[in-house]
């Protein structure tokens, strides 16, 4: 089919300025790329960041939060309405594990949308090797199940994680306190929890993440070691880790935990609010930064359908003599942005597909940080164009219009 | 009784810049269909802004106006645009073509825009007015490469391709030699005779004025004689 003549008209402008026409498109063109790029950058990193953070934090973390002691058992003895004053409140010490966690888990379990949930006993230690001690945390874990729900693997240094479950006291270390009390796979060292149980373990292997404070404090051990070094049974357990399947979901999840449960349900979110505040900043600055591209590409837009206008009055006048409409004149002049807009789209989208490549394969190995990550989200490309689309109608639509009431008798007349 | 093409009545019109101004005073009169009508009459007297108010472009004006029988005073400019389109050609007094586009584009646009005819059939019809007006050499060249001369009567094949009613023409001879005047007027003769078509023409041309069915004469906004 043939293209309508006010299209038809629209393409013929174009081309016979096609310098001016590939300026304005290269405007568009820039703007999406950047667009597409910084989109990629932003989503990748924050990806990177929540990936990262659940390396450690899981979802949702199930504890029992120690509470200050209130009025409450002095207001079920003495039932009248006197004031009652609590001086100098005290946490109340616990049991500080979780009752049942065991029936617990299978309440949550069958809340559904959790894909992995694993109990877990942290301890607080010290790792004494000779005369040297170190004070950290040691992670009661089902080492199967953990290295499921969080990339333990990834962070070896040496050794098998999985020897944790297999060999008796198998303790993981981080590297750390490898380092500080000279520890390779096969030695062995004392680890003696604040209630004075101690217990020699028998290093399996050595894990490095990029947090220092990480290396050097925290090991695994197989949950029952730690159980037995705390002298607790079986049904001791202070943390039950949850992921779900839409970790984005997971506040309200917690929230229903909390209620069944009744003990505290921690999301990843509020575990990690300075992750989250870090991501708006950077949503503020990518977008306005984006704004201004956009805005730049558009005023371009304007300013040469407008000197377009300009120099085409007469043709104009013309056209309107011959029984083209305001309307059509207007469509003449808005498909132009719009054609401009849709070639500086494409070129921009093949472009910042390509930049946004490029950039990926930078290496930059920091940490476990090989490549900068970037993200190929396809929403952004449509998300670009749409934009791209938008801001040329804003601009084409005011020159469109102008063009529009061109009054044709004052220019043919002269 | 023959029919009516055109119909003024009481045509008034006054320009506000840079003092009130009676332009064109009480004007009334009737062209008949296939009638070949000059107006002629001194720069200045009106003669162009009466024929841009009966084109319907200019609505700037008291009085009424019909067209093939039908009363277009007061109508939107959108549907005056059709109108323009369907029933009017126009011949400038400058050719105003499309510079960017070919010759036959040009004779095309019109006809595209009233989306008649397919566009075979347009182009076809296109090839035959330039032929008609010995242009047809030029029909794919940019417009803006012809001679004025030949500008013109692309202009005029232009102004034909919609077979409208009525034609209007602003000095559509201003920029032609004497044969090329004379070739114009055989055809606008033709268009007369033959397709029963109107024309109405603002000319300082004595001898093309002398040449039409009818003069009519204006001085000072007024019409001094119908012819």
């Amino acid at each position: 089919m043939r293209p309508q003549i006010n299209t038809e008209i629209a393409i013929t402008y174009l081309s016979s300025r096609k310098k001016q026409t590939l300026i304005a498109a290269l405007g568009v063109m820039f703007g999406v790329s950047m667009f597409i790029f910084m989109q990629s950058l932003m989503k990748g990193t924050n990806d990177y960041f929540e990936q990262q953070s659940f390396n450690n934090t899981p979802h949702i973390r199930l504890y029992n939060e120690s509470k200050i002691a209130d009025t409450h058992l002095m207001r079920n003895y003495y039932k009248d309405s006197s004031v009652k004053i609590l001086d100098n409140p005290k946490q109340v010490l616990e049991n500080d594990g979780l009752t049942n966690p065991f029936g617990l888990m299978e309440m949550i379990k069958k809340m559904g949308d959790v894909t992995d949930i694993t109990p877990q006993v942290t301890a607080n230690v010290f790792y004494i090797s000779g005369s040297v001690q170190v004070n950290g945390i040691v992670n009661g874990v089902n080492m199967d199940e953990e290295s499921k729900m969080f990339d333990v693997q990834s962070n070896m240094v040496t050794g098998d994680l999985h020897d944790v479950d297999k060999i008796n006291n198998g303790i993981l270390v981080g590297k750390g306190i490898a380092d500080k009390l000279s520890l390779h796979v096969g030695d062995n060292v004392t680890v003696r929890a604040a209630t004075g149980n101690s217990m020699i373990m028998r290093v399996v292997g050595i894990f490095s993440t990029t947090v220092l404070q990480t290396d050097i404090s925290k090991s695994y051990a197989n949950i029952a070691q730690v159980q037995n070094l705390l002298g607790k049974d079986r049904s001791y357990v202070t943390d039950i880790k949850i992921n779900v399947k839409d970790y984005n979901n997971a506040p309200n999840i917690a929230k229903d935990i909390e209620k069944i449960t009744g003990y505290k349900a921690e999301d990843w979110v509020m575990a990690n609010e300075n992750l989250k505040a870090a991501f708006k900043i950077r949503a503020v600055i990518l977008n306005s930064v984006i704004g201004v591209i956009l805005l730049v590409a558009g005023f371009g837009i304007y300013n040469i359908l407008n000197m377009t206008i300009y120099e085409k009055i007469k043709e104009i006048a013309i056209l309107k003599a011959t029984g083209f409409g305001s309307g059509s004149v207007t469509s003449i002049f808005l498909q132009q942005a719009i054609y401009i807009g849709i070639m500086g789209a494409v070129v921009g989208l093949a472009v910042g597909f390509g930049l946004t490549y490029m950039v990926s394969r930078i290496y930059i190995g920091a940490g476990t940080l090989k490549y900068l990550p970037m993200s190929f989200y396809p929403p952004h490309y449509i998300e670009a164009v749409c934009f791209a689309v938008a801001t040329t109608i804003a601009a084409g639509f005011f020159p469109a219009r102008k063009a529009s009431k061109v009054d044709p008798v004052s220019i043919i007349r002269g | 009784m023959e029919a009516i093409a055109l119909k003024a009545e009481n045509i008034n019109k006054e320009f506000h810049d840079p003092v009130t101004f009676s332009v064109l005073k009480d004007i009334s009169f009737e062209v008949k269909k296939s009638e070949f009508v000059s107006i002629v009459g001194k720069s200045g007297c009106g003669k162009s802004t009466l024929l841009y108010v009966l084109s319907t472009m200019d609505t700037d004006y008291k009085g009424g106006l019909e067209i093939n029988g039908t009363k277009v005073t007061g109508y939107t400019l959108n549907n005056l645009a059709r109108i323009r389109n369907s029933s009017i050609g126009f011949v400038f007094q400058f050719h105003y073509l499309l510079p960017d586009f070919t010759c036959l584009k040009n004779v095309m646009i019109p006809a595209l825009k009233l989306g008649k005819r397919s566009y075979s059939e347009i182009e076809a019809s296109a090839y035959e007015k330039l032929k008609m007006l010995g242009v047809e050499e030029q029909a794919l060249k940019k417009a803006a490469k012809l001679s004025g001369g030949q500008q013109q009567r692309v202009a005029i094949a232009r102004a034909l391709i919609n077979e409208p009613a009525i034609i209007m023409c602003d000095e559509p001879t201003g920029n032609l030699d004497s044969k090329n005047t004379q070739n114009v007027f055989d055809i606008f003769r033709k268009l007369t005779k033959e397709f029963g078509q109107t024309i109405i023409a603002v000319t300082h041309d004595e001898d093309f004025a002398k040449k039409s069915d009818r003069i009519i004469e204006m001085a000072d906004g007024a019409i001094t004689s119908h012819g």
